[in-house]
C-alpha cells in the first residue's frame, strides 16, 4: 500500500499525529529531543511510537540501552535486464536521472546498480518490457517494547548502500502501520542530520517538525537550511534550542524570525543530561523540556 | 584513431584535467599515423551533474568514437563500464597539455591504467557491472 493511502486511513481513523525531529547538524541532540519527548508523552498517558529513521546509524536503541529484536528484511528492487527481449534503444538509460544506466548504441545497457535509487523509471519505460525487477535485501526494520505504551522502531539500511532514501520511506511506513494497529497517540519521527533525501522521507507527511539546534554558528547556519527545506515541504516547525544558556543566540533568532518559526523548546546545557544520556536513562531528564 | 582526453578548457593546448567525470571539457583528438590531425571540443555535461557524472561523461566518449581515455583519476563506475567497451584508459597524467599528454602517448611513454585510481564513495561501488550484481554488497550489517 502507498504512503498517501496509509496516510488517509490513519487520518480518518484516530487523531494519530506524526511529530518529527530533525536537524542539518549532527550532534546537536536530535536523537536525545525525540525520547524526552517520547517520555514526556509518555507520562501524559499517551501511546507513543518512536521511529529512529536514521537508517545508516541509528542509535536510539542504544540510547535507550536495547539490543534490537523483532527484525524484518527490507527489500530494495533493482533492474535486471533480459538480454533476449532487450532491443537495445538505450530509452531507459536516457529516462535515468541518477545516470546509473549506461548505454552506448548497438550496445545492451548496463545497470550501475549502487548508483540506482530504485525509482522504476526504466522498466516503466521500456518499450519491451525487457527490464525486470529484482528484490535484494537492503537493510532491515526492528520493532522493541521499551515499556507499556511505548515502542521503538528501529530502520538500518545495509553497509555500503549510498542511496538510503527508498529504505527510509519503508521504514516509515511499516511505522505507519504499525502505529495504527496499536492505536498509537503520537509517531515521533527521529531523522538522521542532513537535509538529503533520506531525511526527506523522513520529513515527508509530518504534522509537526521541530529543528533541534545549538547556539553556534554552525548550528545557526544548519537551522536556516532545514528551514529552508522545511518550507518547501510545507511543514509546519518550531525551533528546538539544545544548550540554549551557552553560546550566542543572536543569529537563531535571527533566523528564526527570518522564517517566522519560533523557539518553543529551550533545554538547558545539562551535565546530568549527558550522564543520564551515557548510561540509558534519559528518562530521568524529562522535566528538562 | 580518436583519443578523448579529460580537459580544463577547449583546446589542445589547454591543460589536463585531473577529474573524469567532472572534468570541464573532453578533447577528442584525431589521430593519424602517429600525428595529429584534428581535434573537437566538447563541453563536458556531467561537470555538474548531482550524481554519475563518470557514467554520462564514459557514454558521451564511447558515442563520440574514442579508443583511448586521457587523464588523471578514474572511479569505479567508469573504469567498469569503459573497460567493458574495450577503451584503454591511461591515468596518472597531469600537469601538461592535452597536446603534449597525446604525443607523449603516441611515443609509448604513458602505460595503460588496469584499475580505477579512486575509490569511489563506499565498498564495492562500481563493481554492480553489467546485469549482475557488485562483489561487495552483500557484506555485513
Amino acid at each position: 500500500m502507498v504512503q498517501e493511502e496509509v496516510l488517509a486511513e490513519v487520518e480518518d481513523g484516530n487523531k494519530m499525529q506524526i511529530i518529527a525531529s530533525t536537524g542539518v547538524k549532527g550532534g546537536v541532540g536530535k536523537s536525545t529531543f525525540a525520547i524526552l519527548l517520547a517520555f514526556k508523552m509518555l507520562r501524559q498517558e499517551k501511546k507513543i511510537v518512536l521511529c529512529d529513521c536514521d537508517v545508516e546509524c541509528p542509535n536510539d536503541y542504544l540510547i535507550l540501552n536495547q539490543r534490537l529484536k523483532n527484525s524484518k528484511p527490507i527489500y530494495q528492487e533493482f533492474p535486471e535486464l533480459n538480454e533476449e527481449i532487450c532491443k537495445k534503444c538505450g530509452l531507459c538509460s536516457k529516462v535515468c536521472r541518477e545516470h546509473a544506466i549506461f548505454w552506448v548504441e548497438n550496445d545492451y545497457p548496463k545497470f550501475i546498480l549502487d548508483l540506482c535509487t530504485s525509482c522504476g523509471a526504466c522498466w516503466i519505460s521500456c518499450p519491451n518490457k525487457a527490464i525486470n525487477r529484482k528484490k535484494e535485501v537492503a537493510g532491515k526494520s526492528s520493532i522493541n517494547k521499551i515499556k507499556d505504551n511505548f515502542w521503538l522502531i528501529t530502520g538500518q539500511s545495509k553497509t555500503g548502500i549510498s542511496e538510503t532514501g527508498p529504505i527510509v520511506r519503508e521504514v516509515k511506513e511499516r511505522a505507519i502501520k504499525f502505529s495504527k494497529k496499536i492505536n498509537a497517540d503520537y509517531l515521533i519521527i527521529d531523522t538522521s542530520p542532513g537535509a538529503h533525501c533520506n531525511v526527506i522521507q523522513a520529513l515527508l507527511n509530518s504534522d509537526k517538525v521541530y529543528a533541534v539546534t545549538e547556539p553556534t554558528p554552525l548550528g545557526a547556519y544548519d537551522l536556516g537550511v532545514i528551514l529552508e527545506l522545511t518550507k518547501k515541504l510545507n511543514l509546519l516547525t518550531e525551533i528546538v534550542l539544545n544548550k540554549a544558556d551557552v553560546g550566542n543566540r543572536m543569529k537563531i533568532e535571527k533566523i528564526a524570525r527570518e522564517f517566522k518559526s519560533k523557539i518553543s523548546i529551550e533545554i538547558p546545557y545539562s551535565e546530568k543530561l549527558i550522564k543520564t544520556y551515557c548510561t540509558g536513562r534519559l528518562e530521568k531528564m524529562v522535566n528538562l523540556i | 584513431m580518436k583519443i578523448a582526453v579529460s580537459a580544463t578548457a577547449g583546446s589542445l593546448d589547454a591543460m589536463i584535467d585531473p577529474r573524469f567525470g567532472r572534468c570541464a571539457y573532453f578533447v577528442i583528438v584525431e589521430v593519424e599515423k602517429n600525428e595529429i590531425k584534428k581535434s573537437e571540443s566538447i563541453q563536458n555535461p556531467a561537470a555538474t551533474a548531482m550524481g554519475g557524472a563518470g557514467i554520462q561523461a564514459a557514454q558521451l566518449i564511447v558515442s563520440k568514437g574514442a579508443e583511448v581515455l586521457i587523464g588523471g583519476n578514474i572511479g569505479p563506475n567508469a573504469f567498469g563500464v569503459l573497460s567493458s567497451t574495450g577503451i584503454k584508459i591511461v591515468t596518472g597524467v597531469g600537469g601538461i597539455s592535452v597536446r603534449e599528454a597525446v604525443q607523449r602517448y603516441l611515443k609509448g611513454e604513458l602505460k595503460e591504467t588496469r584499475t580505477p585510481t579512486t575509490p569511489g564513495f563506499g565498498p564495492g561501488r562500481g563493481m554492480g557491472l553489467g546485469t549482475g550484481r557488485g562483489i561487495g554488497r552483500g557484506g555485513r550489517w
